[in-house]
């Protein structure tokens, strides 16, 4: 019963939940930075800019140095 | 005036009407309406001079100045533009709900947006002081110390609940199936990088959220004040 509950409920797949926490990682240290120098918080383009770099070119540049 | 809440309600539109919008003018109308505007709001510094307006509220929402902006009419003169300037009934929908959503939110607060320019009556719901006049971050300490920035967080948690609109399944299927913009960028820039910009304003919105948040109560220490026009040591401007 329980089980056929939890499975109409829609849940996130462990590569979802990866994906998360790579984004939570960058968004932990986004805010930290933020906290500390609060003009970084100001622009959206920043916080888009960032989040290219963090989020999409540091892990691929890694995947791909680890090749 | 909001300070996440315009990064975020696109997402939600997104979840309920997938293929009938396109993103990117949903998010351009959602940032629309402030995009010429809060730069000489809070002023800025050119060498030795500061460009501001003598009367940043007026300047912002009101009339004379720029509060048409904030106007259901503006956003919708705006969508007949693109439908008939540029051809895309599309784009021109989508921005259209993005600038409402924006300038009915706004009304929220205690100054108010001229929903039916050039009707200048302002709707306010009063519900957190606008503070936009005391530079940029005593207006962000007010702001996250009131009922503003619990509105706000209504939508971080309703994009959370909506988070298959993050997933980069419906980033293939649903967003970059919608707008031919996503193929024509995809030509030189990787789609990799294309999902993740496509999550950014989500990730901005949230992550400046929280950080607004701690620096405003823990480096701070600003008191909260939620009740209704609050906080009340912020001096609220009006119409």
């Amino acid at each position: 019963m329980r089980l056929r509950l939890l499975s109409r409920i829609d849940v996130p797949t462990r590569s979802d939940w990866r994906v998360f926490a790579g984004y939570c990682a960058a968004a932990a240290v986004y805010i930290v930075i933020g906290v500390v120098y609060d003009n970084f918080l100001l622009s959206v383009v920043v916080g888009m800019a960032y989040l290219v770099v963090a989020a999409w070119l540091v892990p691929r540049t890694i995947r791909r140095m680890r090749r | 005036m909001s300070w996440a809440a315009h990064d975020l309600e696109p997402y939600a539109f997104q979840k309920h009407l997938n293929l009938k919008v396109a993103f990117v003018p949903l998010l351009i109308g959602s940032y629309a309406p402030d995009l010429m505007t809060k730069w000489f709001v809070y002023g800025i510094h050119l060498g030795p001079w500061e460009l501001k307006a003598s009367n940043p509220a007026q300047f912002h929402r009101g009339w004379p100045g720029f509060g048409f902006t904030h106007s259901l009419t503006f956003g919708l003169l705006i969508g007949l533009v693109i439908w008939k300037g540029f051809g895309s009934k599309l784009w021109a929908v989508s921005f259209v709900i993005g600038h409402w959503a924006h300038a009915l939110t706004d009304t929220g607060d205690t100054v108010g947006t001229m929903l039916l320019f050039p009707w200048t009556f302002h709707f306010h719901l009063d519900a957190w002081a606008y503070a936009g006049q005391t530079g940029r971050y005593k207006d962000a300490a007010a702001y996250f110390s009131g009922l503003g920035s619990m509105w706000d967080a209504v939508w971080i948690v309703y994009g959370f609940y909506s988070w298959r609109v993050i997933t980069s399944e419906y980033y293939d299927n649903v967003i970059y199936r919608a707008d031919a913009f996503w193929p024509w960028v995809n030509r030189w820039v990787p789609r990799g990088a294309l999902l993740t910009l496509y999550r950014a304003a989500f990730f901005y919105g949230t992550s400046r959220w929280i950080a607004w948040t701690i620096w405003a109560h823990v480096v701070h220490h600003y008191p909260y004040d939620l009740t209704w026009g609050g906080p009340h040591w912020a001096p609220a401007e009006h119409p």
